[in-house]
């Protein structure tokens, strides 16, 4: 009797430390993913050693975060890894996000987030220290990359590289423009509006496709445009040392949004079901021709060739449809993500020299199809169509200002790059799908203007 | 010597059954309290404290700023305002019950076939809301010509000569979220009717018997007899649909994300948290949801107390005549 008593007793007490080391199990393992336990173990055992490339014993593991899902399961990015870890004698273990910022966030409340990583963009500039290595001061760097100012908080230290980079524009089928009797590319707004016209009179295609489904990032595409619309590159720093309104006419943001409002409110050149568009099908759909035009940035080039079967020489990209006032079309290059070292590596060393050889050894940029961020490398071929146009880079914004246009913008809770239901950019499409006129268009601009002026004059003083 | 004298019948007690009773129902329910404690009540704890801060989602750059979350919220109208979308829910959750006992009084009546009907009318219920959402995505799609074909509404419409309908647009958002209060009530209809059901079969038979031979009508006899009886599960039932009301979510977040006018408060406090990045704001907006939750628990208990007491009074009233 007094055994069974026992037996429960124990029995009961066997069953919460269990539980409880379920818990702390899983707990490790999700933080984690599959990689991270491996990647620690590799790691500490390696910490005590010497840099160099030991002949026998473990080899050391770099758990890299990445993006890109696609690359990660069809292998290439491996493969293109081989090189570095041969000569490097490790291991890098890539571990890629479907929902990366939002997965990465929450590794990033803890010390575990991998040895290299893509910076999220919702990292605070002035937060970077707290998370990553610097590689070096701004001058420094920009002597050898492209894009160097990113991530680079107000001390100019920088603590991202970039893997790469597009020209902003709008990505077309060529054979469905051409079809529709097209010649010449659109240079202005009018002339993009008519164009979308004749395509839909012409042909079967849907001329535009907004991918509202996915209006969360979809729409933030549009906000590629505007710093090429300015034809400035530092545009975004006048709107701050000359207090301009966000939405002031003729800047970047009004002509591109009253684009956007534009082309969503003529009805028959955008798709029917606005709430029911496919970003995946609509990659298919876009090589065989059923769809004329998305806006889209660069990066999307490569994805939508993969789709397009035997029609990849059908996929074009486009200069963005603004002239400025001097008679030239802009197009401005920007920043793919930028990765960067966790403070908490235990190879630092091994995790800058393989973010270096992947920015300028790896083939990586030049295969997506994007400009590589080495600056001596060449224009992607996928941006022939930009031979008339100018690019630049935006301009580093000055000393003074560095983090203040993330900060307004937080501050101000106009949300530039977020894709809330409140946001300008969901309220334009809505209005502009159903119908309300330019009115309603106006009202947006100048509430968004509005809250801007009101968190500037706070955070910059009046 | 207290002690000891404190320690002794407290050993000798731990031997007794009732002593082992206890350890051993402490030992077990350790479990579930811990995994309580781990996911609910740390997370609802530290959110408050979240509540009074000013952070973003990666923690770095905390600063306490006291009730100004609150102040934001009750201050700047477009935040409350979401709140209108639950009216719809709300005003659904009304048809709901009227379809629920409606199918519930049919059903405890004679008929063929009531166990495959219940099951049938319980199986939406049963599944998970997000395969439900997702259904419904494609149940109301719009087609488009030579890419997508007509969803399923649309399909069936067709049949009848009845031309596409555009269901969910931002042209008409009183149009859309009807399309979502009705894939709610398609849900959860089920869950009320068996719950109704419950009530009607545990009314006597000899009230039937009484009223009919009474000669009362069918009407009659569920505004005399059936009503009454259930009036305790249909004020149950309201107060739950205004909970429901208060924090829909999963429905409207698949089908359209909260665009086109069909955001809701839960939804709003995602964004607010993780694409504006200010936890600090979205913490204060779900204590506000806690709140609005609790009070309306706390009223629910309230009314359900009297019934209560109500009972326990009679069944002494009744002993005492005895």
């Amino acid at each position: 009797m007094k055994t069974g008593k026992l037996l429960s007793a124990v029995l009961a007490a066997i069953m919460s430390v269990s539980t409880m080391g379920l818990l702390t199990g899983c707990g490790g393992s999700d933080s984690g993913s599959s990689a991270a336990p491996s990647g620690n173990g590799g790691a500490e055992s390696k910490a005590g050693s010497s840099e160099a490339a030991e002949p026998s014993g473990e080899k050391v593991t770099l758990e890299v975060l990445t993006n890109r899902t696609d690359r990660v399961q069809d292998g290439s990015l491996d493969k293109l890894t081989d090189p570095f870890e041969e000569a490097n004698n490790c291991e890098i273990k890539y571990v890629a996000y479907e929902d990366y910022a939002g997965s990465v966030s929450t590794r990033m409340g803890t010390d575990d987030y991998g040895d290299v990583l893509c910076i999220p963009d919702d990292v605070a500039l002035a937060d970077l220290k707290n998370f990553f290595e610097p590689f070096g001061t701004y001058d420094d760097i920009s002597a050898k990359y492209r894009w160097a100012d990113a991530k680079m908080d107000a001390d100019k230290n920088v603590y991202g590289i970039s893997t790469g980079g597009n020209a902003v524009g709008i990505l077309y089928n060529k054979k469905v423009w051409s079809d529709a009797g097209i010649t010449a590319m659109p240079k202005t707004p009018d002339e993009f509006i008519t164009d979308l016209k004749q395509i839909k009179e012409k042909t079967e295609a849907i001329p535009l496709y907004t991918e509202y489904a996915a209006a969360d990032w979809t729409l933030n595409q549009w906000g590629n445009l505007v710093n090429s619309a300015s034809g400035n590159p530092n545009y975004e720093n006048d709107i701050l040392e000359k207090k301009l309104d966000l939405f002031a006419k003729d800047g970047g943001y009004y002509q591109t949004y009253k684009l956007m409002f534009d082309i969503f409110s003529t009805p028959g050149i955008l798709e029917e079901d606005h709430a029911n568009t496919d970003w995946e099908s609509s990659k298919v759909w876009f090589g065989e021709g059923k769809i004329a035009t998305l806006v889209m940035g660069s990066w999307a080039i490569s994805q939508f060739q993969e789709n397009a079967g035997d029609n990849v020489a059908d996929i074009g990209y486009m200069p963005a449809p603004f002239t400025a006032a001097d008679g030239k079309q802009y197009a401005e290059t920007s920043s793919d993500f930028c990765m960067g070292v966790s403070k908490h590596s235990k190879n630092v060393d091994l995790a800058k020299k393989f973010v270096e050889w992947f920015a300028s050894e790896s083939g990586f940029a030049q295969k997506e199809g994007m400009i590589g961020s080495a600056l001596n490398s060449q224009m992607p071929d996928n941006l022939s169509a930009f031979q008339d146009t100018v690019t630049f880079s935006k301009t580093s914004a000055p000393d003074n200002l560095i983090g203040k246009w993330d900060e307004i913008d937080k501050e101000s809770g106009v949300g530039i790059w977020d894709g809330s239901n409140d946001n300008f950019k969901l309220k334009m499409a809505e209005a502009a799908f159903a119908g309300k006129g330019e009115s309603e268009f106006e009202a947006i601009i100048k509430e968004a203007n509005e809250k801007w002026a009101a968190a500037r004059d706070k955070i910059l003083g009046k | 010597m207290k002690t000891k004298r404190k320690h002794a019948p407290f050993k000798k007690w731990i031997k007794t059954y009732e002593g082992q009773k206890f350890y051993i129902s402490v030992l077990f329910l350790l479990i579930p309290v811990l995994l309580l404690a781990v996911f609910t009540f740390v997370p609802a704890v530290n959110m408050i404290v979240y509540s009074f801060q000013d952070r973003d989602k990666y923690g770095a750059n905390v600063s306490w700023v006291g009730i100004q979350n609150y102040k934001t919220i009750f201050t700047d109208t477009s935040i409350l305002s979401t709140f209108k979308n639950s009216l719809y829910y709300l005003c659904g959750s009304f048809i709901q019950q009227v379809i629920a006992l409606l199918v519930a009084s049919i059903l405890c009546s004679k008929i063929r076939a009531k166990g495959l009907f219940k099951g049938i009318l319980f199986f939406p219920y049963l599944m998970n809301g997000v395969a439900v959402s997702i259904i419904f995505k494609k149940f109301f799609v719009k087609g488009e010509r030579g890419i997508v074909p007509e969803g399923t509404l649309n399909s069936v419409l067709s049949v009848f000569g009845i031309e596409p309908i555009k269901w969910i647009s931002a042209e008409s958002p009183l149009l859309a979220n009807i399309c979502l209060v009705f894939v709610s009530i398609w849900r959860y209809v089920g869950f009320d009717i068996i719950m109704y059901i419950g009530a009607i079969n545990s009314i006597s038979p000899d009230l039937y018997e009484a009223a009919d031979l009474d000669g009362a009508n069918p009407w009659q006899r569920f505004k005399y007899i059936v009503f009454p009886s259930i009036k305790p599960i249909i004020s149950l039932q309201l107060i739950l649909a205004v909970k429901g009301a208060i924090s829909v979510f999963e429905i409207p977040y698949i089908i359209t994300g909260g665009t086109m006018n069909t955001s809701t408060f839960v939804i709003d406090t995602i964004n607010t948290a993780f694409s504006k990045n200010k936890v600090g704001l979205a913490s204060a907006m779900a204590v506000i949801l806690l709140v609005i939750i609790i009070i309306v628990t706390l009223l629910q208990k309230y009314f359900f107390r009297e019934d209560g007491s109500k009972l326990r009074q009679r069944r002494k009233t009744r002993e005492g005549k005895r």
